[in-house]
Parts: C-alpha cells; structure tokens; sequence
C-alpha cells in the first residue's frame, strides 16, 4: 500500500486579527509536512511573520522556530516546508493592531 | 431481503469469524466497506457547507468544520492510548467554543435500495485542560446518513437524512440518552444561478428523544481514559425506514424513530452519505473517535 498522503483544510475564510492561530492538527504519522497559506482577500495592515508551533498534547505549544511570511495580497500563497514534529502542529501569528487577514490554510502531510 | 441460503451464510459466518478483523462486526450479506483507520483515513473526509461565488456564503454551522485526523488518542499525563487493536483512530475536534460541532463524512452511492447496516467501535472525551472528571462537557457524539432515492424512482421520491445523536449532557446537566430529528432548518438558496441550496440539519433544535433511549455509557474516571464502545445502526433504502439500533449491550426499539425528509433534489440521486459528529457543551474542544467502521448491504 503507498504510504498515507493527506491534504488536511484547517482554516477556511477564517478571519485573524491579534493573536491568532490554526487548529491543533494531530498528524505524527507524517514524517514530512508542507503548510500552505492563501489570502482569500486583500489583507489590511503590516503583515507580521507567522510562526510553525508544536506540541506534544495539543494544548502546550512551544515555537517550532520556523518562521515564514504571510501572503500580501489576494490569493497570493505562501508556505513553509517542516520536518520531524512530533504530534501535533499549528500556525501561529502575532498581528498588530489594525492589521486583518482572511486565510486558507492547508496542511500536505506525508508518511 | 435476499432469499436465505443457510450454507452460504453459514460458510459467510465462519470465514468472518475467523478474520480478527471482520469477527467483531456483524456485517450483512455484502461488505460495502470496512474503514479500520490503521489504514489510513479510508475516504473520510470534511463535510464543507455549500457555497457560491465566495465561502462567505457558507452558513456558520458549516464554516467551522475541520479535517478530521488520524489519532493515536495522545495524552499529556500517559501519552497514546491507540485504539481497539492498532495505533489509530479517526478523530473529529470541535473548537474550543460551548455549542461548535464537527463532523466527518464519507460520501458514497448506493447500487440496491435494500437493507444496510453501519457498526462502528467509537468514543468520545473532552480536551483535558482541567484536571477535573469532565464528564458532562461533551454534549453530543452523533450519526447521520444522507440519502436519495434512484433517479427512475418517479413522483414522490425523497432525500432522507436519518439523525441519531447520544446527548450526553446539556448546559452541564448529564443527560445520557439517544434521540433523533426529523425537522431541518428551511432551504435556503445560495448564490446567484440557482443551481445551489442549503439547510443546516444539525442545528441545535428539533432533537427529540428516543423512546427508551436513555443509556449510561462507560466513561471511565478521568478525562484522559477512554473506553470503546459499539455501535449497530439498520436502515432500509428501499422503505427508507431505520429497522434496527444498537448500543453496547442494549437493542433499542425504532418504532417511534423518523429521519429528516424532503423532496429529492436535482442531482442528489442513490447518494449514500455517512457522518459521524461530535459536538461540545463547553469553551473546551470535544474529540469523537472511531476505531473501525464497517458498512455493509444486502444485496
């Protein structure tokens, strides 16, 4: 059988402001994960850097130290490639004041 | 049915029983399929609500809805519990918000309006953010078909959704009984080319409870333990009855049980949905998990 491959949608549309973060998303099964993240709409204000978070009970999360930009405009992606996580894995994201994105966020998790 | 045939089904039996796998189901005639979630996540998948032109027309009840996963059932004071016979289980998480639900479906057509069954070896827990017992902060673990009658069906044909819900406990009074729906919310149209409706069957009104239905459900003594349980549901596509129930140790009487009807719609024809949900009475995420589910069909 070929190993597990999954597309998981852990935000959709979903509106961050302040501190904001993904769903817990349990997965060590995957030895590998990509994470991919869409503005759906024009983003207001500086964009901060968003950070990979990881877990080992999904409710005590420590920064994985990965850090990647945001997207910038509509539609425009962005990710960030991770390896050997544990179980449980976020994004993670400090926005300033003022500052508002509407995202889609998909995790490609490999065996 | 199908005309009995004792040697063919005594050989059917004995071949299963055989099989670690199959032997702790009772499947009819035909296996439609037996999801164990050590494969994989077997074609379970997110429900997504219906929109049009933008995701901002998705009703609120769909919107936050989230991939299952693939779960080892960790926890932070003994790690992984694993499942029934493997490492893993499907999980369906609510967010941490009192009311939010979630659900996992499977989507599938049907080849003979006839008898199916679903069996599943599932349970249910809270996010164990406090170390207290917790046992009345999920609210819901639930199951739904969704269903349509065959395209050369005629006048009267029916898309029919049967609910059937444990609610363990609401606004922290533990309630441990099963109910059913049979009303949604009214239809409504989504978009612009009116090709795209919606309606949210799992709104919070409307369940009413299944007469005898009350069961106590193994809980265990912490938020981190957690027992298996059954689960036999008999539903008929050719009378779209439900003719059967079983939890654990108990048969329940269907008499009263009615699921959710309406006209069938445009292009919705054999459908054979499968959902399993899990729904929170608190500002704490629930988790349902299922080991194993197994459909099957006689025909």
């Amino acid at each position: 059988m070929l190993p597990e491959n999954l597309t998981a949608i852990v935000a959709r549309n979903e509106v961050w402001t302040g501190d904001s973060a993904t769903e817990p998303y349990e997965c060590g099964w995957a030895r590998e994960a990509i994470v991919f993240v869409r503005a759906l709409k024009a983003p207001r204000g500086a964009l901060p850097k968003a950070r990979i978070e990881i877990s080992a009970d999904g409710m005590h999360w420590a920064a994985e130290g990965s850090q990647f930009d945001l997207p910038a405009t509509e539609n425009a992606v962005t990710f960030q490639r991770l390896g050997h996580f544990g179980n449980f894995v976020r994004v993670a994201a400090s926005l300033p004041e003022g500052s508002e994105i509407t995202l889609l966020v998909a995790w490609h998790l490999k065996a | 049915m199908n005309p009995p045939n004792s040697q063919l089904d005594d050989m059917r039996r004995a071949i299963r029983e055989a099989d670690p796998r199959l032997s702790r189901f009772d499947p009819l005639p035909r296996i439609i399929c037996l999801d164990d979630f050590d494969r994989g996540m077997c074609g379970w998948t997110q429900l997504v609500g219906n929109y049009e032109h933008s995701l901002d027309a998705m009703l609120p009840g769909y919107a936050q809805h989230s991939h299952a996963m693939l779960s080892t059932l960790p926890n932070w004071d003994f790690g992984s519990h694993g499942g029934v016979d493997g490492s893993y289980a499907l999980k369906i998480a609510t967010r941490p918000k009192k009311g939010a639900q979630n659900v996992a479906i499977k989507r599938l057509t049907f080849r003979k309006a006839g008898p199916i069954r679903i069996e599943t070896y599932f349970t249910f827990k809270p996010e164990a953010t406090e170390l207290e017992l917790s046992e009345t902060d999920i609210r819901s673990f639930g199951f739904l078909y969704d269903l349509q009658v065959g395209d050369s069906h005629g006048t009267g044909g029916e898309r029919v959704m049967p609910h059937l819900r444990f609610l363990n406990a609401e606004n922290g009074v533990h309630l441990q009984k099963w109910q059913f729906k049979r009303k949604t919310t009214p239809i409504k149209p989504i978009g612009t080319a009116g090709k795209t409706i919606t309606h949210y069957h799992l709104s919070p009104e409307d369940w009413e409870d299944l007469p005898g239905g009350a069961q106590r459900l193994c809980y265990n003594e912490i938020p981190t333990k957690v027992n298996w349980h059954y689960l036999r549901f008999d539903f008929d596509l050719a009378t779209m009855q439900a003719t059967g129930f079983q939890a654990n140790d108990r048969v329940f009487d269907m008499g009263a049980y009615e699921p959710i009807r309406m006209p069938a719609m445009r292009n919705l024809w054999c459908m054979l949905n499968i959902g399993f949900f899990a729904e929170t009475d608190t500002d704490k995420r629930a988790f349902a998990y299922l080991d194993s589910v197994c459909l099957s069909g006689d025909f």
